[in-house]
């Protein structure tokens, strides 16, 4: 039809519309004229908006996955460059803003809440659980579980030493005690290079732990056998949130939406192929998002435009495609002396944070965009990971619950689901490693690391 | 002063001659930020250290860019006259301090006799502009116009 053929002309110079429309309705048989509606091509807020309509046709219609993420992405534009191991002070609360994430202290009650299930701990999968909440009960800040946690707790003592043969906290120590002697005593290094200190000591200690760990407790959790560890993979995830006006340039005066893109290389990732239970329901609020109201270049953040991408970590046709936990290692610029010798002891844990929440954000949004979720369909099921972030001698763990992906101006109007993160401040796992042997090994640390790969969905 | 030796009391301070002026930003900035133009020649650990030893503020960090000052203006020989350049320092305090620069031309509140003088005033410039415009019922035309 001429019109068509017209329009496609037309609309051929923006790279959004190189191919024909395949959005407009057909001609309902009893009306004689065709519908009346905006222009394509104007330069008009209607045509915007019926570009922007044509546009979330095509992405819901796409065909396959590898499409949607494609035509998601189409569009290169300047965006800011998020790190999740950053320098810049107070990132954690920038970044909570920039992902609708809502923080909070300590570890989730799941372990306490099994325990309180399982009164007599009866099962052996939940009499582990109870030993688990006899140790983390001093631990983290859990209001509303030590209530049920003390009447347990009488019974835990002998329930935990009949679970003592499922879960050997001396074998697990030995394991990790091993692991941490062969790298740091018993191995001849050289010297380590400069700035490379991370590389040569601690980042082979937690491949090792971590694979070790991992292969010893497949017996116990069904789902670690099915997994697939990836060394050094890269996380890629890409969105806007917020609104700016174009400052410099040939699009001065435009209002944009906030780009953003993450990519991070995690040291160790461990993706299942099902999904971890979910740890409070969709649409709780557990507390504000803080609100930055200049520009993100201040943190300071800094723009370029490249490749849009999402990735977990493996492609879209890999059946892990869920994520279980991720293991981050502090690079030598972010190290707890560096901080301590520049007074800046509350960034320490800001470091931790701000990694943690940035990097489960991009892992646990691409996930979902691999299964076809995006801003215009946002998740119908929260999805959670795990990430545990680590300088070789100080371990903090984090939980994240990633309930909407919505974060566009048009989105987040009417959303109000937030992201949550679980997360603990950094505790060390040992002392010092001296004349062949660990002192002052800590087994609280190395238990909430087996509840971390023990965390399995509720049918297994 | 006695001669210095080495390891003996340092009894003169030598302050540097650089200045720092603190200055509004243009843009909003995050609340722990305070915006300086300071001399060409300082680097940021100058300035860490001149602010925490003089002034005793305690700096967190502390970023430099160098605004380059436009040679576009001409003067009366149609010569190009350079505004100079100058640096501009962004500094974030430490423990969790705040800044806003205040405002240093804040309203005066206006007592009686002002505020009945501004209204004296006001409308008597009223007055003046009814007179000069003419007859309403002319609509706008001037009064030599006419027979």
């Amino acid at each position: 039809m001429a019109a068509s053929r017209g329009r496609r002309l037309l609309w051929h110079g923006r790279c959004w519309f190189s191919q024909t429309e395949s959005g407009v309705p057909s001609q309902p048989p009893d009306s004689l004229y065709p519908p009346i509606v905006a222009s394509a091509t104007a330069k008009s807020k209607a045509a915007k908006r019926r570009r922007l309509e044509h546009f979330n046709q095509r992405v819901h219609a796409a065909a396959s996955i590898e499409e949607k993420l494609r035509l998601y992405g189409q569009l290169q534009r300047p965006k800011y460059m998020l790190y999740p191991q950053t320098f810049a002070l107070n990132a954690d609360r920038w970044y909570r803003s920039f992902t609708k994430t809502v923080f909070v202290p300590g570890l989730p009650p799941r372990a306490a809440a099994a325990a309180a299930k399982a009164p007599g701990a009866v099962a052996p999968e939940a009499a582990e659980t109870p030993a688990g909440a006899a140790g983390v009960a001093p631990e983290a800040a859990k209001a509303p579980e030590p209530g049920t946690a003390a009447p347990e707790a009488a019974k835990s003592p002998e329930v935990a030493a009949a679970a003592a043969p499922y879960l050997d906290m001396g074998e697990l120590r030995s394991l990790a005690c091993d692991a941490l002697l062969q790298e740091s005593f018993y191995q001849n290094k050289k010297r380590p290079f400069l700035y490379r200190d991370q590389d040569h000591t601690p980042g082979p200690f937690l491949t090792q732990l971590v694979s070790t760990l991992a292969a010893f407790l497949c017996g116990r959790n069904p789902l670690l056998a099915a997994s697939s560890l990836d060394l050094k993979p890269e996380v890629n995830y890409y969105w806007h949130h917020g609104e700016e006006v174009v400052v410099h340039g040939h699009r001065k005066g435009r209002v944009d939406p906030v780009r953003f893109q993450i990519d991070d290389n995690p040291h160790l990732q461990i993706r299942v192929p099902k999904q971890l239970p979910e740890i409070v329901p969709l649409e709780s609020d557990l507390g504000d998002v803080p609100v930055i109201d200049h520009k993100p270049s201040k943190l300071p953040l800094f723009k370029k435009q490249y490749e849009n991408k999402v990735y977990i970590g493996s492609k879209v046709a890999d059946p892990c495609c869920y994520g279980h936990t991720q293991f981050h290692l502090i690079p030598d610029k972010l190290k707890r002396e560096r901080f301590v010798r520049a007074n800046l002891e509350d960034q320490i844990e800001v470091v931790y944070r701000a990694n943690g929440i940035a990097s489960l954000f991009a892992w646990t949004a691409a996930q979902a965009m691999y299964q076809g979720f995006w801003n215009e369909a946002d998740v119908t099921r929260p999805f959670v990971s795990q990430a545990v972030v680590t300088d070789g001698k100080y371990f903090a763990f984090f939980c994240y619950q990633l309930n909407t992906l919505a974060l566009t101006v048009e989105t987040i109007q009417n959303n109000p689901r937030k992201n949550i993160c679980w997360g603990t401040d950094s505790k060390p796992l040992y002392d010092v490693v001296e004349d062949g042997s660990v002192k002052g090994f800590n087994d609280e640390v190395l238990l909430q690391l087996v509840r971390f790969l023990l965390n399995r969905p509720k049918e297994l | 002063y006695p001669l210095f030796q080495l390891g003996g009391p340092q009894l003169r301070i030598f302050r540097p001659n650089f200045f720092m002026l603190a200055v509004r930003p243009g843009v909003p900035q995050p609340e722990d930020t305070v915006q300086f133009r300071v001399s060409m020649e300082m680097t940021k650990v100058d300035i860490k250290n001149y602010l925490e030893k003089i002034y005793n503020v305690p700096v967190a960090a502390v970023r430099t860019r160098i605004q380059y000052g436009a040679n576009n203006k001409r003067n009366h020989k149609n010569q190009r006259v350079k505004k100079p350049d100058y640096k501009v320092a962004y500094v974030q305090l430490g423990q969790g301090q705040t800044f806003q620069f205040p405002n240093l031309f804040p309203d005066k509140e206006q007592d009686t006799e002002t505020r009945s003088f501004d209204d004296f005033r006001n409308k008597y410039m009223e007055r003046e502009k009814q007179r000069q415009k003419g007859d309403p019922r002319r609509g706008g035309v001037p009064d030599w116009f006419g027979l």
